[in-house]
Parts: structure tokens; C-alpha cells; sequence
């Protein structure tokens, strides 16, 4: 507490108006320790969404930056694409549903481990709800592959066939396809949503449930009306992160179905269209164009969810 | 008295037990479904009857075990590269990444420069950024700078580790500036200062970044299918992806979840030991965002 540091700080803060543009050794030492995230940042996140930007306004030929403006064109082709439309549907259908269920049932998950007593067991739970978490895309993958495999060889129509069930074709059958990968991803996503939940439900305040039980409310009543709600701002993470998460779908639909979305393009997805446009017809100003409209479809959606939020904040 | 006491507590012990045992037997039923593709990968990835078709029925125990599946995937694939190659990969980003942000995370929060508001605000809307948006023209850029194919390409871009930077940021607010200002009156150097005084406490949100960018650069698939050109330079998942990718998905059972197993055993031996640490790492992750 003694003078020096003080003067020291205000000269920091450029609390002169004088000094307002003089760097002093801290300044240039916080630039210089800063410098490789600065770089990072300017060379590989805003220098590539301008280019982006820029390309996605040109007609592009084989791998030069530089191509000619078409203007709006890219969009204008983009929008009137059926298959664009188809892929946007195929993303919009996988990832409401993955987000919808993995949220309904990772909540009622945690809160059973919540309520177990028994430590030990609830450690347990956690880490082998989690564990498909760690597995890769690709792993995740190919392990469903053969679990779904179509005939009746695979696993899961093995078991369906116990009960009488003909084989489906998970992920061979156009109509199927999608939900076998909505089911999939909600093996693989799980854990994580449970862990967050739990790390939740564990910062409710105690004194709210004891203040129902003394109103006489059971466990489901407390669960409905102290839980959920205070939880809201995780639902509405979990929807955000579900949401962004969805929309970039590549991996699983790349490896089953190839850069055509097969089985019947029902699993063409947006960063597989891109993916597509990019890297196997060279249309790096389509692909571009394609992944700013899909930065502002994620936008749109998180602002929206964020808004709904606030709505049912202000509502209570 | 102490007698009450004692009755008292076994009542509402014993009436919650059924439902406990109720509860936990639900929770290992659902942890048995969660576990079953585990099993099964690792039965086929056993069984030489299922080298070509998956045999039928299913088995609880393979029907031919031999370990030949191991040795025929470990030829066809060439594991120990790509386990090596994504090793190799995963060092230098975790390395990269976790230096920036904890150098940048000390500027923010120790240095108070000029602006340093501003890079903070910068660095974490970055953030917002998809990576699908930015990686047409990061792979553009790689390939203008002859780059394609080259572990720069990895090691370039982890300098941008905004969400470290904000996780260093948060944790050296948490330090007291009293040591830094003790150890400059002393005259020591600044660097000296955050390499001696204040990265030895900062074990914590060091295993967490590790954690992350390990199960993030391991599992990643993307940006190594955009940059890895020829089959040396592979991944552990682009090399298992590749293979599958040419030869047709549900082909040879037994040699693909062989190849599966080995590609998880890094991944699940980290996470046997380091369990607690990884859902901690995860769960905090997820509330800071």
C-alpha cells in the first residue's frame, strides 16, 4: 500500500491524458507476452472470415485466392440449390432431435446420479456415462456402423429380431438413416450434457428445497418447480451448444455416407456441402458463400435461444 | 436422549432405501447399454471368424479368438505411425496452445497494458467464429504458403487458443499481483516472474487445457482431412477414417475394431487415470462458456 505502485498504476492506465498514446516497458511487455495470441488470432480467425467474406463474392477456379466478382451470385446459386435445401433440412431434422432428446434425457440422468447416496456409485455412473465422450468421431462411427449393421447379423436387429422385428436398415434406409445418426450422437453427447447438469443441480441452493418441504412438497414436485427453473440458464447453454454443435455436422455423415449424403442424400449435411464444393469441385467461392450463410443461420439460432431466455426471465 | 437420537435416523434411511436400490439398479442397466459397444467392439475385434462378415449370432465370446485380427490390422493400417503422428501432433498443439494462452493470460490479468481490453474482447468473440467458416481460407492459406501436409499447419494455428486464454485469464486473477510486485522490486525480469513465481501455481489450469486440447487435437478429424495429403503424415483418425473410406464402410468387422480398440486405447487409458480430472476439466469448461 505504499505510493509506488500506485503511481506506477496510473501511468498504466494512461490516467494523464498526456501520456495517453506513450508506451510505457509494461505495455510493450504485455504486447510482447501477448503477441502469440494476438497473432494467432489476426492470421488464423479474422484475416480467414474476411477472406471468406471476400471470396465468397468471386467465382473461383482451382486453388487461387484471387477469382472473378460475381457479386451476389454464389448466394443467389446456393439458395436455389435443391440440394442445399435438402442439406439444411437433413441438418435442421438431425439436430433438433439430438439436441431435444440429449437434453431430456441427460437431465433426467443427472438428476437420478444426483439423487443416488451412494458416492462411490454416483462417481461410478459419471465416469462410465461419460466414457463414450473421449471416443472420436471416427471411432464413434465405425463402432455404429456394425452395431447398425442392415442385415441380420448387425446387433441391434439381432436384439429388435428377438421381439420379432425385421432387420432395419439403420443406415442404408434413407427414411431411417437420420435418426440412427440422432441416436448415435445422443450415445456419444450423453455424458457431457449429464456432467453439466450435475455440476448444476449440485449449485441449487439447499435452503429452496427445504423451504418446499416444509410446504409439503414431494420429490417430483420439487424436481418441476425449484430444479428446472433454476437450471434454466443451463437448458438454454445446452440448447445453444446443441444447436452450434448439430449444425456443423460432418464427420459421421462424411464416413457413412461419402461426400454424396448417401444413403439417398439423406445424410447431406451444410459442412458436407461445403466440404463437397470446396475440396472436390474447386468452388471455394460457393463453399464460402455457403459457410457465411451457415455463420448466420448459427447466429440467428443463438440469438434467438438467447432471447427466448430473456423472455421467460422477464416473464417470472 | 442419545437413545432417540440413534431410532430416529434409521426410519427415513431404510424407507429411501428401496427406492436407492431402485435408482442405482436403473443406473446400471443404463450404464450396461452404455458399455455394450465397448463389449461388443471388443469381441469382434477378437474373433478371426468375423475378419470378412460379422458372424451370427451375436456372441458374448469370439468364436475363433486369435489376436491375428491385431496383427492383420496393424499391416493393413500402420497404427503405430499414425499413433505416433497424432502423438506428435498433439504434443506440439497442447505445447503451442497452452503457452499462448497462459502467456497471454498472465498480460491480461498481471500487466494491465494499454488495450488489453480490447485484445481480450477480440480474442474471445473470435470465438463465436466456426470453425467451418475460417478453414477454406486457413487451408488456402497453408497451401499458398507450401504448408499442406506439414504439422505447421497444426502446430501454426494453436497460437489461437482464446478460450485458454480466458481460462489462464480467470485462474491468474485468482493469484495475488503482491507476488509479482515483491518479485519486480527485487529486479527480477519479467518473464522470470511468470516462468518462476507464478507458473509453479498454476498446475491446475494447466492439466485442465492439456485435458482439452488433448481429447480436441486426438479426436479431430476436420482439419486433418484438409491438410493431410499423403498416408505417412496420417493421424490416428484420418488413417482409420482413410482405410474404412476406401474399402467400404462395414467391411471386415473384426480388422476394423481391432484397429477401432488400439486407436481408443491411448485415449481410454488417459481417462482411466486422469477420470476425475478430465470431468472436472469438462464440467468447468461448459459453466465458463
Amino acid at each position: 500500500m505504499s505510493s509506488t505502485p500506485e503511481g506506477k498504476g496510473s501511468a498504466v492506465h494512461g490516467g494523464l491524458p498526456k501520456r495517453k498514446f506513450r508506451f510505457t516497458r509494461n505495455d510493450w511487455m504485455g504486447y510482447l507476452f501477448s503477441a502469440p495470441l494476438i497473432i494467432g488470432v489476426l492470421v488464423f480467425a479474422i484475416y480467414p472470415m474476411f477472406a471468406a467474406l471476400f471470396m465468397s463474392f468471386h467465382q473461383t477456379s482451382g486453388l487461387n485466392l484471387t477469382g472473378t466478382w460475381v457479386g451476389l451470385n454464389n448466394y443467389k446459386y446456393a439458395l436455389g440449390d435443391t440440394i442445399f435445401w435438402q442439406a439444411l433440412s437433413n441438418t435442421f431434422l438431425m439436430g433438433l432431435w439430438s439436441v431435444v432428446l440429449g437434453i431430456a434425457f441427460s437431465f433426467i440422468l443427472a438428476s437420478l446420479i444426483n439423487n443416488l447416496k451412494w458416492n462411490l456409485g454416483r462417481n461410478f455412473f459419471k465416469a462410465v456415462y461419460f466414457l463414450p465422450n473421449v471416443v472420436s468421431g471416427v471411432a464413434t462411427t465405425l463402432l455404429f456402423s456394425f452395431l447398425f449393421f442392415p442385415s441380420k447379423e448387425g446387433l441391434i436387429n439381432f436384439v429388435i429380431g428377438l421381439f420379432g422385428i425385421e432387420p432395419i436398415g439403420w443406415f442404408t434406409n434413407p427414411q431411417v438413416a437420420p435418426y440412427s445418426i440422432v441416436l448415435m450422437s445422443l450415445w456419444g453427447a450423453l455424458g457431457y450434457n449429464t456432467i453439466i447438469f450435475l455440476a448444476g443441480l449440485q449449485s441449487v441452493p439447499r435452503d429452496l428445497y427445504e423451504a418446499a418441504e416444509v410446504d409439503g412438497a414431494g420429490t417430483y414436485r420439487k424436481w418441476l418447480y425449484i430444479t428446472i427453473p433454476y437450471l434454466r440458464p443451463i437448458f438454454v447453454f445446452m440448447l445453444i451448444m446443441g444447436t452450434i454443435g448439430g449444425m456443423k455436422r460432418f464427420t459421421d455423415v462424411w464416413l457413412i455416407g461419402g461426400t454424396a449424403g448417401n444413403p439417398g442424400g439423406s445424410l447431406m449435411t451444410v459442412v458436407l456441402y461445403i466440404y463437397r464444393n470446396a475440396f472436390l469441385a474447386s468452388q471455394m467461392g460457393l463453399a464460402t458463400a455457403v459457410s457465411y450463410l451457415l455463420f448466420l443461420i448459427i447466429l440467428i439460432l443463438t440469438v434467438c435461444l438467447m432471447l427466448l431466455n430473456r423472455r421467460k426471465d422477464s416473464l417470472d | 436422549m442419545s437413545g432417540t437420537a440413534v431410532s430416529k435416523e434409521p426410519v427415513p434411511r431404510r424407507r429411501l432405501s428401496i427406492n436407492q436400490l431402485i435408482l442405482t439398479i436403473v443406473l446400471f442397466a443404463g450404464s450396461f447399454i452404455m458399455i455394450i459397444p465397448f463389449l461388443w467392439m471388443l469381441i469382434t475385434s477378437f474373433d478371426w471368424a468375423a475378419r470378412l462378415n460379422i458372424t451370427f449370432p451375436p456372441k458374448i465370446w469370439p468364436e475363433e479368438p486369435s489376436i491375428r485380427t491385431f496383427e492383420v490390422a496393424f499391416t493393413n493400417i500402420k497404427m503405430f505411425l499414425y499413433i505416433g503422428n497424432s502423438t506428435l501432433v498433439s504434443a506440439g498443439v497442447i505445447l503451442i496452445s497452452s503457452l499462448s494462452a497462459l502467456l497471454s493470460g498472465y498480460a491480461l490479468s498481471k500487466l494491465r497494458f494499454k488495450g488489453a481490453n480490447i485484445v481480450l474482447l477480440l480474442a474471445l468473440s473470435t470465438m463465436m467464429i466456426p470453425f467451418e467458416m475460417t478453414m477454406i481460407p486457413q487451408y488456402l492459406l497453408f497451401s499458398e504458403l507450401g504448408l499442406v501436409d506439414n504439422y505447421l499447419a497444426f502446430y501454426l494455428p494453436a497460437m489461437n487458443y482464446a478460450f485458454g486464454t480466458f481460462l489462464a485469464k480467470a485462474f491468474f486473477d485468482q493469484l495475488p499481483s503482491s507476488l509479482r510486485e515483491a518479485a519486480v522490486l527485487d529486479g527480477a525480469k519479467e518473464f522470470t516472474v511468470f516462468s518462476r513465481v507464478y507458473l509453479p501455481l498454476c498446475t491446475p489450469i494447466i492439466a485442465t487445457m492439456v485435458i482439452l486440447l488433448f481429447l480436441g487435437v486426438w479426436n479431430d478429424m476436420l482439419w486433418p482431412l484438409l491438410i493431410l495429403k499423403s498416408a505417412s503424415k496420417y493421424t490416428i483418425q484420418i488413417g482409420l477414417a482413410m482405410f474404412t473410406y476406401n474399402n467400404g464402410i462395414n467391411q471386415q468387422p473384426s480388422i476394423i475394431m481391432a484397429a477401432t480398440t488400439a486407436s481408443l486405447i491411448p485415449v481410454i487409458a488417459v481417462y482411466l487415470f486422469l477420470q476425475r480430472y478430465i470431468i472436472e476439466s469438462i464440467a468447468l469448461s461448459g459453466i465458463k462458456q
